[in-house]
């Protein structure tokens, strides 16, 4: 499928209030992301947690987005994107 | 370099191959076992072309079957269901017919009306009524399935109850158990697809309009016949109509 | 709380369980949500309810519970959340719409009942679902056979009220689920400890009713002919409503119909132009069954409005709110539910009117009508829904399916050809 060698950055959040807070500095900044429920193999034991989710292009823009606001996050993982519509897995 | 229209159907059992010229002529039509794996057979069928001179790359090629995703390059897929209505419709000279195709795994009866597609059915996962019931009675009893429709032609009085392939196979084993001549065994399995056929056609109320077998299964005389007999019509099975599909998907190509 | 792990453990849930559960679903919700290109924005807050579905929400109702609130699980658009919320109590879904609840459930039901069903027993039984453990009263009603001998098994060790629900819609039988409201009232108010007033109960009923409202709004928006919200992105909103506190439910959903309605007027689609409608009518998709959506969404269709009970039958038609005493406010609800077309009723010709008017009203292509594996009365209704769309010239397709992965091919082949078919 498209971008199934494609590299996508999660960033991981202790919780969802420091989540929602970085998307809305991105949000100000017009910097993409989008809401995630984190990959399981990445999680560690945050538990069932969201994530942001990055674009390459972008993940450079988010880093100093953070650097510049202070903003908190867990971890920030490239993983190859992990998307496929057409899997027909369910859950 | 002449263009040509290539349709190729990848179905559970077989892929089938039919290139059409510019003129819509029949050109070349091949068979082949599905093999293991779709992608081996969607290359060797590029292989194929390659010999008889048809250059993919100049050509149209539409794939279909349930391997149809596994054709690198084909320019378009589109489902067997559209594909054997205008292969029928191709065949028959008609635009005003019900197709029943049984398959290898999935049997799906098309209602044409107006030269489109109106109305359709197709099995869920259950393989009853299916080539592919026919194939594992034909294994159990150490026959072709072609062997198999024949024999049934000189059977009766023996039914099997089971419409599940794996429950009707039991069955058919203890039939031979007790010793059931084969061609009752035989007739007793075509009387089991033909039946789910016929009861899968009464959803579209299949009965009153010209009838035409597609699939594999059309070249097995004895089941077209039976099917004739219960739906109360003349069924009409084409000595391409293995090839309804592959042809459709050549039209859809043009 | 930052991580919900010592949350579900004081639950008492199935830990290890669990977390096959939370490993299969960020693929699932990637495959399904994350692949759309141009979501509206606003769908944002689903999506992260949804990253957190069994920690945001679960979290809250434990903070309600400390504070004195009860909550109510419910599985069923007829259980009426007014009489709750007016006597302050809670109300959530439970849970019922994964594959992955199956096995737990047919441990100990026959394998001829339907997955959600299957799936309710085995996330209670197996304790992997914290809205079952965080429950302090099940209701359940009678609207199947499978349900009726569930709560059998269900309400073991859990508070369990079942609603008698009618299976005919004779004045007599509106008079008689008034009276099963007005029991449920009682029960209500002694479980809550809080009486129910006709301030409250009418609050209860203006609440309820604009989330209806917001609902709708949604829906509304979805007969566009450039379609501003995909039927995925529609479904999981219906299906978080569910679970969602009323208030907020009305004021997120209010300000996605908003950017909907932006969308609508600026002519922004989420689909190319000829891509076909559907209506998809019959059984209900509890979170997270996405499957019959993405297939169709990925076949060259768009679905454009739901006939179901996670769809328009959850929001469909208003409490009337001018009413001033209790008696004719539990009149009013049991109106208003009894208005619900259920394949539990006979005869139910009101549905099939439902089904012809929504094609029309959402301009479709084409009609699927879905039906849960073992769903006996959906199921044979299916042959009078087909018939009357036949008659009025709307093309129709039935599928039966359940919660596995097994048939997706099949079910894409069948659904590209009826889309096919309607090109």
């Amino acid at each position: 499928m498209d971008g199934e060698s494609r590299i996508n950055y999660y960033i991981l959040f202790e919780n969802y209030t420091q989540g929602m807070m970085l998307q809305e500095l991105l949000r100000e900044e017009h910097i993409s992301s989008r809401i995630s429920p984190a990959p399981r193999a990445i999680q560690g034991e945050l538990g069932c947690g969201m994530s942001l989710l990055i674009q390459p292009e972008e993940i450079e823009q988010v880093r100093e987005c953070i650097e510049k606001n202070q903003a908190e996050y867990y971890d920030i993982v490239a993983l190859p994107c992990q998307i496929n519509p057409r899997r027909n897995r369910f859950c | 370099m002449r263009k040509y229209h290539i349709g190729i159907d990848i179905g559970s059992t077989c892929a089938k191959l039919a290139v059409l010229d510019e003129g819509q002529k029949l050109v070349l039509k091949s068979v082949q076992p599905t093999g293991w794996s779709s992608v081996d057979t969607a290359e060797s069928i590029r292989k194929k072309l390659q010999e008889e001179g048809i250059d993919v790359g100049q050509s149209s090629c539409v794939a279909t079957g349930y391997g149809r995703i596994s054709v690198p390059y084909a320019d378009k897929m589109i489902t067997e269901i559209t594909c054997h209505a205008r292969g029928a419709m191709w065949i028959h000279d008609a635009s005003e017919i019900v197709v029943i195709d049984i398959g290898g795994q999935d049997t799906k009866i098309i209602r044409i009306e107006d030269g489109r597609v109106k109305d359709f059915v197709m099995n869920d996962k259950c393989s009853a009524g299916t080539g592919r019931f026919l194939e594992v009675m034909a294994n159990t009893m150490a026959l072709r399935p072609d062997e198999l429709c024949e024999l049934a032609r000189r059977g009766g009085g023996t039914a099997i109850s089971s419409m599940c392939t794996v429950f009707a196979e039991s069955e058919v084993i203890s039939l031979i158990g007790r010793g059931e001549e084969k061609e009752n065994i035989a007739f007793a399995v075509v009387e089991s697809i033909v039946n789910k056929v016929v009861s899968q056609s009464s959803r579209l109320n299949v009965g009153k309009e010209r009838v035409c077998l597609t699939g594999g299964l059309c070249e097995c005389a004895y089941l077209w016949e039976t099917l004739s007999e219960k739906l109360g019509c003349e069924v009409q099975a084409a000595p391409d109509g293995r090839f309804a599909g592959a042809i459709g998907a050549a039209l859809s190509a043009g | 709380m930052a991580n919900y792990v010592e949350m579900w453990k004081e639950l008492g849930m199935d830990l290890e369980a669990h977390d096959a559960l939370c490993a299969v679903l960020p693929t699932a919700f990637g495959d399904v949500y994350l692949s759309q290109e141009n979501r509206p924005e606003g769908m944002g807050f689903w999506d992260m309810v949804v990253a957190d579905i069994h920690g945001i929400r679960p979290a809250e109702l434990i903070e309600a519970q400390k504070k004195g609130q009860k909550v109510f699980g419910t599985f069923c658009v007829y259980v009426p959340d007014e009489v709750v919320i007016a006597a302050d109590g809670i109300v959530t879904g439970l849970c019922g719409g994964s594959q992955f609840w199956v096995p737990g459930g047919e441990k100990v039901l026959p394998k001829s009942v339907c997955p959600l069903i299957k799936a309710s027993v085995g996330a209670r039984l197996e304790r992997t679902c914290p809205f079952f453990r965080i429950a302090d009263m099940y209701v359940g009603e009678t609207t199947c056979d499978g349900k009726k001998k569930a709560w059998e098994i269900l309400g073991q060790d859990v508070p369990m009220h079942i609603m008698d629900m009618p299976q005919m819609k004779r004045p007599q039988d509106v008079k008689k689920w008034e009276d099963e409201i007005k029991e449920f009232a009682g029960v209500v108010e002694e479980f809550t400890g809080n009486q129910i007033t006709p301030e409250k109960l009418g609050e209860a009923i203006h609440i309820i009713n604009e989330k209806r409202k917001a609902l709708n709004r949604v829906y509304e928006a979805r007969k566009a002919r450039n379609i501003p919200i995909s039927g995925r992105d529609a479904l999981l909103v219906m299906q978080i409503a569910f679970f969602d506190d009323p208030v907020r439910c009305a004021q997120m959903t209010n300000k996605l119909a908003d950017e909907l309605e932006q969308r609508i007027a600026d002519g922004v689609s989420v689909f190319p132009a000829g891509t076909k409608r559907i209506l998809l009518s019959g059984t209900p998709m509890a979170i997270p069954n996405w499957k019959l959506h993405q297939i169709i969404e990925t076949s060259g269709a768009e679905v454009v409005c739901e006939e179901s009970c996670t769809g328009t039958r959850y929001f469909e038609n208003l409490v009337d709110e001018t009413k001033t005493t209790l008696d004719e406010q539990y009149a009013a609800i049991a109106q208003r539910y009894m208005g619900v077309n259920c394949a539990c009723f006979t005869p139910n010709t009101g549905r099939v009117d439902d089904i012809v008017r929504l094609a029309k009203e959402y301009d479709v292509d084409g009609v699927i009508d879905v039906n849960l594996k073992f769903c006996c009365l959906y199921d044979t209704e299916g042959y009078t829904v087909e018939k009357a769309l036949k008659d009025a010239g709307i093309p129709v397709l039935g599928i039966e399916t359940d919660y596995t992965d097994a048939d997706a091919e099949q079910l894409r082949t069948r659904i590209e050809a009826f889309v096919e078919m309607l090109g």
